[in-house]
């Protein structure tokens, strides 16, 4: 830790005469937010620790006291423990030794319990990125699942949400882009949001296990752990990933997953008494998530940080309030079926569903051609076979029947293992039966 | 000099001890701490308290610390340098440019009186079929965009400045409130691309940025629309993208006032709110603002009380619809609601009046076809039935269009169409000529005649 540092700040303060141990009392416990009678002079978001029972942010000044968030509670508080401010911003720990380990915003590396021998303090939450300081976003990031690649692609620097119901694969689309940026430059941070310990380190193994954690990190709350971690741990891991980018890497931020984010959130905010919205979510839950997902770009340095955020789903409904929400922020989603799913079209993307915004403008000029048509075809295919689903296929046009067959083609085209990727070469391989077929459009 | 100190600080509000009586609501107050300067609109006072909104986060702020006023409200500049300019919610140039003359003007104006609002005004054409067929718009309207996430709302408001803008050559404002910084710079580098950008102004309160910021662009926006519209005399073309954001940001702040919400958490000013903007949004004798107001749909609820409470406002609407965009036709235009106050026979002519009204008609009944296809299949319908299926089918189809700016998600070239060619098209579908062609001959073309 920065110990020594901040053992010499505070050692010049005490030189210049000014009283470094400011206290207050707690007056009141609610789970995991205090307030505390006293502290004067602290600053907003300073860091308070509570003796030797743990510490947390000043969330709220008010005039004769102060709330306080606890991040890491130790033993149970009482009423008229004595609180100590510590003129610092509150900060997460990060060391660079992190990568390919499990870490939390601590600086802990969770595989050993033990804190990082060199780590730096740094803002859980950077400055939003100008909107003057974005370049377009336009350069093809290889999931290497052609189903995403070919019709639905990801640019570097684009927000793509992956929304399903459990149990459809959304996890796996992570895990098979992760693997999948071996050899290309990127940093992968995977960041578990409220996941149980047991899923979190079977995603350590699997990744550990394709080499993918050489260029990777995972930062974790657990669902255990305090409310305010594990509201602030995706922030900490786009601080992170900004850091990164800034000094000129390409980064791939996969957020598993923000409903559950959501929800920590709205605990907070309720029992800190703020008034509850729709579905009581609190009335900033947009703006939690939309300065959170703003921070993915394409920065003016050439770097970028591209982000997954995941949502769970229930019953296929994607129009609830935060689903919603989180899609008006990204740049596109992934919708993933359970019943696409049960009938082993995996991965199981609902092609008319899923959006990308950006679209041809982050592929390669063969992937456009043969993405916009392949997209065209499908999606008709898809709606005239719901049309036509009791028609007599004998007494089909030919054209109609040449449309039912390529749609099969396409569809069986599409579905892809998990850890099998395809190259642009492969996928354009895959697809050269409809070769010919590249009418009129272009 | 010093009106008052800091007392009390949340996220999104101060509280402040007041030494001073010369201060009132909307007034600006600010400090400067580390070099940096942090500003706070005063919304309430209560006594000797005042209740102000932080302009920027409040991290490192403490208790005590001395306001001083500002000599002016939040104010914009206002003068001919402001086109082809982007500003932040607060009027501040954000793109490294200047600006020599510094008339500037209160963001909060006084609303238009009844004598002063000139209603009159030609029919606007945007060159987008679906558009000038189904909800024609007029110079002077308000027309809303609804349409949930991801169904090509923004596509279609470039769409409009593409075409409206060669069309008309007024100058336009342009509104970022609450959507996605990553889209006002691609379309500020796209208008530099297309040299457009010397005919618009930005202003930008994105999602990024904290609820005062979004809630304030509005205003901003607004007083630069005005000043083409009474300065220069234009027919100014404005667009909002995204209304609704407005009074998301609007009930982020009333929650941290503690005032008491309506409706899902919505502030209980919300129509008040809503009324003094759009009523800002008005033509006169020597000018007029068309606006174009996105409206986002929360939940896909279509019945949510600030949507309604938008709707209310507007001339028109235009909505698009998820389960349209499902099928792959974009604009993914709801024909049956999407509406406008120039569908009648006086204001567009018999022959466009009969022509919507039939091909609703056809499209109405292509709906309860679909259900008894589903069971019986096609064979069982009736032979003019089947004709209505299928030249209903080729309507749809040929409803969809290249626009200028999805060039790249389509990969076909945009197309500007004129009404009189879409009413004979449309006529000739109707009327069997083209009963012999493939329904997917009609999808993203201009005109029949190519």
């Amino acid at each position: 830790m920065d110990d020594v540092e901040s053992l010499e700040e505070k050692m010049k303060a005490i030189e210049e005469g000014k009283n470094v141990y400011e206290t207050g009392a707690v007056v009141k416990v609610l789970d995991y937010m205090i307030e505390v009678r006293g502290l004067p002079n602290v600053s907003y978001m300073e860091r308070v620790e509570v003796q030797n029972k743990g510490y947390g942010y000043v969330n709220k000044i008010m005039p004769n006291s102060v709330m306080v968030a606890m991040m890491k509670i130790d033993t149970a508080i009482y009423v008229g423990d004595i609180v100590t401010s510590t003129t610092q911003e509150y900060k997460a720990y990060y060391s660079k030794d992190a990568m390919g380990r499990i870490t939390n915003l601590f600086g802990q590396d969770l595989l050993t319990d033990k804190y990082y021998e060199h780590m730096e303090a740094i803002p859980i939450e950077r400055e939003t990125i100008p909107l003057m300081d974005r370049t377009k976003v336009e350069r093809p990031l290889q999931t290497g699942i052609t189903g995403i690649d070919l019709i639905y692609p990801i640019g570097k620097g684009q927000r793509q949400l992956i929304i399903g119901d459990k149990k459809t694969g959304k996890t796996q689309i992570c895990l098979d882009t992760i693997v999948n940026q071996k050899g290309k430059n990127m940093i992968c941070i995977y960041c578990a949001i409220g996941k149980t310990k047991k899923e979190v380190k079977n995603i350590y193994y699997e990744l550990l296990q394709k080499g993918a954690m050489q260029y990777s990190l995972i930062i974790a709350a657990f669902n255990d752990d305090l409310p305010p971690v594990m509201t602030q741990t995706p922030y900490f891991a786009l601080s992170v990933a900004q850091s990164y980018m800034e000094n000129g890497y390409d980064v791939l931020v996969c957020l598993d997953d923000l409903k559950r984010h959501a929800e920590s959130y709205r605990e907070i905010s309720l029992i800190s008494g703020k008034a509850p919205g729709r579905d009581a979510y609190p009335a900033d839950i947009f703006y939690t998530h939309s300065r959170l997902l703003e921070k993915g770009c394409q920065y003016k340095n050439g770097a970028s940080i591209t982000i997954l955020p995941v949502v769970e789903t229930t019953s296929g409904d994607i129009t609830d309030y935060i689903s919603t929400n989180i899609i008006s922020i990204t740049d596109g989603q992934i919708v993933l079926s359970s019943k696409n799913f049960q009938k082993g079209l995996k991965p199981a993307i609902d092609y008319g569903l899923s959006v990308s915004r950006l679209g041809g403008q982050v592929q390669e000029q063969d992937m456009k051609v043969l993405g916009s048509l392949v997209r065209r075809k499908l999606l008709s295919y898809l709606e005239t076979r719901d049309v036509y689903e009791l028609a007599n296929v004998d007494e089909m046009s030919e054209e109609l029947k040449e449309k039912m067959k390529n749609g099969q083609k396409i569809l069986d085209a599409l579905t892809q293992y998990k850890y099998e990727p395809r190259s642009v070469e492969e996928t354009i391989q895959k697809f050269s039966f409809l070769e010919g077929n590249n009418e009129q459009h272009t | 000099m010093s009106v008052g100190k800091i007392i009390q600080i949340s996220e999104l509000t101060v509280q402040v001890l007041l030494s001073s009586n010369d201060v009132k609501i909307r007034d600006v107050l600010y400090c400067i701490l580390d070099g940096k300067k942090h500003s706070f609109e005063i919304v309430e006072l209560n006594d000797h308290y005042a209740t102000a909104i932080p302009f920027s986060n409040v991290r490192g702020l403490k208790k005590g610390i001395e306001l001083e006023k500002e000599k002016e409200d939040l104010s914009i500049y206002y003068n001919d340098e402001i086109l082809g300019k982007v500003f932040d919610a607060y009027g501040n140039l954000i793109d490294n440019t200047t600006i020599e003359n510094q008339t500037k003007r209160s963001v909060y104006q006084k609303n238009l009186s009844l004598e002063e609002i000139n209603i009159q005004g030609d029919i606007l054409r945007t060159g987008i079929k679906v558009i000038d067929f189904f909800t024609p718009i007029q110079k002077g309207s308000k027309m809303g965009l609804l349409g949930g996430a991801g169904v090509g709302k923004t596509v279609l408001i470039k769409e409009l400045i593409h075409n409206v803008y060669q069309s008309l050559s007024s100058n336009a404002v342009f509104v970022g409130v609450g959507e996605r910084s990553r889209e006002g710079k691609e379309l500020y580098d796209e208008m530099k691309e297309s040299n457009l950008l010397s005919k618009i102004s930005m202003v930008f309160g994105q999602m990024g940025e904290n609820s005062i910021a979004r809630s304030k662009a509005i205003y901003s926006g607004l007083t630069l629309a005005e000043y083409l519209r009474d300065e220069k005399k234009q027919d100014v073309l404005l667009f909002i993208d995204n209304i609704y954001r407005y009074i998301q940001a609007r009930s982020e702040i009333s929650t941290e006032l503690k005032r008491i919400p309506v409706e899902n958490g919505y502030p209980t000013t919300m129509i008040s709110d809503i009324s003094t903007i759009e009523e800002r949004i008005n033509s006169v004798e020597n000018g007029s603002i068309t606006s174009f107001q996105a409206i986002y749909i929360p939940a896909d609820d279509i019945t949510d009380e600030a949507v309604q409470t938008v709707l209310s406002h507007l001339d028109g609407q235009i909505v698009l619809d998820r389960d349209v965009a499902e099928k792959g036709l974009y604009p993914a235009v709801n024909v049956f609601r999407s509406t406008s106050k120039l569908i009648d026979k006086e204001k567009i002519g018999e022959k466009h009046y009969q022509l919507v009204q039939q091909v609703l008609a056809y499209l109405t009944r292509y709906e309860e076809l679909e259900e008894i296809i589903a069971v019986l299949g096609i064979e069982e319908l009736s032979e003019s039935d089947r004709n209505i299926f299928y030249r209903s089918r080729k309507l749809r189809n040929y409803f969809t269009q290249p626009m200028f700016v999805a060039e790249n998600y389509t990969n076909i070239k945009g197309q500007f169409v004129k009404l009189e060619d879409v009413l004979i098209d449309v006529e000739n579908i109707l009327n069997g000529t083209y009963d012999n062609i493939d329904e997917d001959k009609f999808l993203y073309i201009g005109t029949m005649h190519e």
